[in-house]
């Protein structure tokens, strides 16, 4: 689906990212583990194109994608939610959502909308519903973002994310900031999305999405120091270490 | 005293008309642009030199100036603004001050270095509150007025509107929607150029076109931006004309001092903060309201 050739990312003399080689497969959800600073939200911002890589190649479904700009990623099926959360508070929930159609009047696909106010596409105000529908907002449609709390307004980062209809959905800590109940909300989405979507998260509650993904990556240091099946990863004496501490794993294991 | 009061509402007026460029490529961009003098300043000698070829009819030269004006203005944003987004202030400073010099020169070669007067195209005084005014005064003041309401009802009703405001406050959440940012920002700063020209014509009839005046009125400007909030349009009007009272009301009393006072209010207002802070500390606690 997507996979990075010795992606490196240097900011200076930092280097953030360092030669990541990467590949998520098509219709897996995959986990991203690292502690602060290890470069995971970097290596996403080249992925969906925010931060253009130093060196190294991304192919997205084929095609070589490291140049493109991030609308142009969105536009063949990239998503993306942020660390913390990305909505517009000066505007309404469905207004929020709608705010993407503008990517349709981009493509000139007829469906040109120069005025909020009734939907004139029955198909994008039927899309936004759905979406709206699917994080469960829709009773609160026009609530001004600014109102909502923290979890709903991730629950409407992940809805804007869907109404885009992707392919691949990148989601960066997700469950940062939520209530237990909230967060069993969103593992719960995602249990859903995973139906149709490739998913990719980074999060540091790694045990809430166990049994949600099928390979885990864990970066430290700019450098990707082991991936697979989740549970041997967390088992790898070099994951240990660099959580706990080299003496902490060695007492340990 | 009223005379005072309505020429310092046509000064905001015009202010407010080049600032709206000016504000909105800092608050979406980042960058400072000096080069917006320079379309503003090309303006009006274009305006001077369209206007015996279109019937000397004002508005018609103002719309064509404007008109052409567009186009130049897109290619500087284009070729220049765009490629200097995100490489830090300095360079854009550089380059854009080099096109407001290259701009300058321009108008001496081509239209020579003298002032160039526009006559008033209304020329009728009227009768406001007992007091004689030039009616065309009144007119550049509304028409200010109708580019703040568009503006209103373009940034919170229209799709490209609402994106670049959303913009303004998070770029990368709307590059996330799949929304080719640089576009709505390339859109709205010829909105910008555009205003400005109009501001610069609609001036030159209240004072002379002249090569430097791009520079003047960029000083001016910088704090009406500055004390209106970089980026919010409806606090660069009301700082613009807040600021233009200021120019009229010393420029009553103390003429030399008129444009001084408006960087020792923007001085003022840069300092609130730690004026306030002193204050606070000066009456104690619980001794003054919230200042900031």
């Amino acid at each position: 689906m997507i996979s990075a050739q010795g992606l490196t990312k240097r900011f200076g003399s930092q280097t953030a990212v360092d030669q990541v080689n990467l590949k998520f497969v098509e219709g897996q959800a995959s986990g991203i583990i690292g502690p602060n600073g290890s470069g995971k939200s970097t290596l996403f911002n080249m992925l969906t194109g925010h931060l253009p890589p130093s060196v190294g190649k991304i192919e997205f479904g084929g095609l070589d994608i490291t140049a493109l700009p991030p609308h142009e990623r969105v536009g063949m099926g990239m998503a993306r939610t942020f660390q913390l959360v990305s909505v517009f508070d000066s505007m309404t929930v469905w207004e929020n959502l709608v705010l993407s159609t503008g990517r349709f009047a981009d493509r000139g696909s007829g469906h040109r909308q120069f005025f909020f106010g009734p939907a004139r596409s029955k198909t994008i105000l039927e899309n936004c519903l759905g979406a709206l529908e699917r994080v469960g907002l829709q009773d609160k449609a026009g609530a001004r973002t600014s109102e909502l709390s923290y979890g709903d307004k991730r629950m409407l980062e992940i809805g804007i994310a869907l109404s885009l209809k992707p392919k691949l959905l990148l989601l960066d800590e997700p469950l940062a900031g939520l209530s237990d109940h909230e967060i069993g909300d969103v593992v719960d989405l995602l249990h859903e999305m995973k139906q149709n979507c490739t998913l990719v998260i980074i999060e540091h509650k790694i045990s809430k999405i166990m049994d949600l993904i099928e390979r885990l990556s864990v970066l430290n240091d700019g450098v990707l120091i082991c991936e697979g099946d989740p549970e041997a990863v967390l088992n790898d004496p070099g994951v240990r270490e660099c959580y706990w501490g080299k003496q902490v794993s060695n007492a340990k294991g | 005293m009223f005379d005072t009061i309505l020429y310092g509402l046509t000064i905001g007026a015009i202010l407010y008309l080049f600032s709206i460029g000016l504000s909105i490529t800092f608050g979406t961009m980042h960058i400072i642009n000096f080069a917006h003098g320079m379309i503003y300043a090309i303006g009006v000698y274009l305006f001077i030199s369209l206007l015996p070829l279109l019937w000397g009819s004002f508005p018609l030269s103002l719309v064509a100036a404007v008109a052409v004006m567009l186009p130049l203005a897109y290619l500087v944003e284009r070729f220049v603004i765009r490629r200097l987004y995100g490489d830090g202030i300095d360079y854009a400073i550089i380059a854009t001050y080099a096109i407001l010099l290259i701009g300058t020169d321009l108008i001496k070669l081509v239209w020579g270095s003298g002032p160039k007067p526009v006559s008033d195209p209304i020329g009728i005084p009227i009768q406001i509150f007992g007091t004689t005014v030039q009616t065309y005064r009144v007119v550049v003041f509304l028409c200010a007025v109708a580019v703040f309401v568009a503006l209103r009802v373009f940034f919170s009703r229209h799709v490209i509107g609402k994106i670049v405001v959303a913009a303004l406050k998070d770029r990368d959440g709307v590059r996330s929607l799949g929304l080719d940012v640089n576009k709505y920002f390339s859109i709205v700063f010829v909105i910008g150029s555009g205003l400005a020209v109009m501001g610069g014509v609609l001036y030159a009839p209240i004072t002379v076109a002249e090569p430097y005046m791009g520079f003047h009125v960029l000083l001016l400007a910088f704090a009406v931006v500055i004390v209106g909030g970089m980026g919010n349009l409806t606090g660069t009007f009301f700082s613009a004309l807040g600021l233009g009272q200021v120019i009229a009301l010393t420029g009553r009393f103390y003429p030399a001092g008129a444009d001084t006072m408006v960087f020792v209010v923007m001085t003022l207002v840069l300092l609130k903060d730690p004026i306030a802070e002193l204050l606070r500390r000066l009456v104690g606690k619980h001794g003054i309201g919230n200042f900031s």
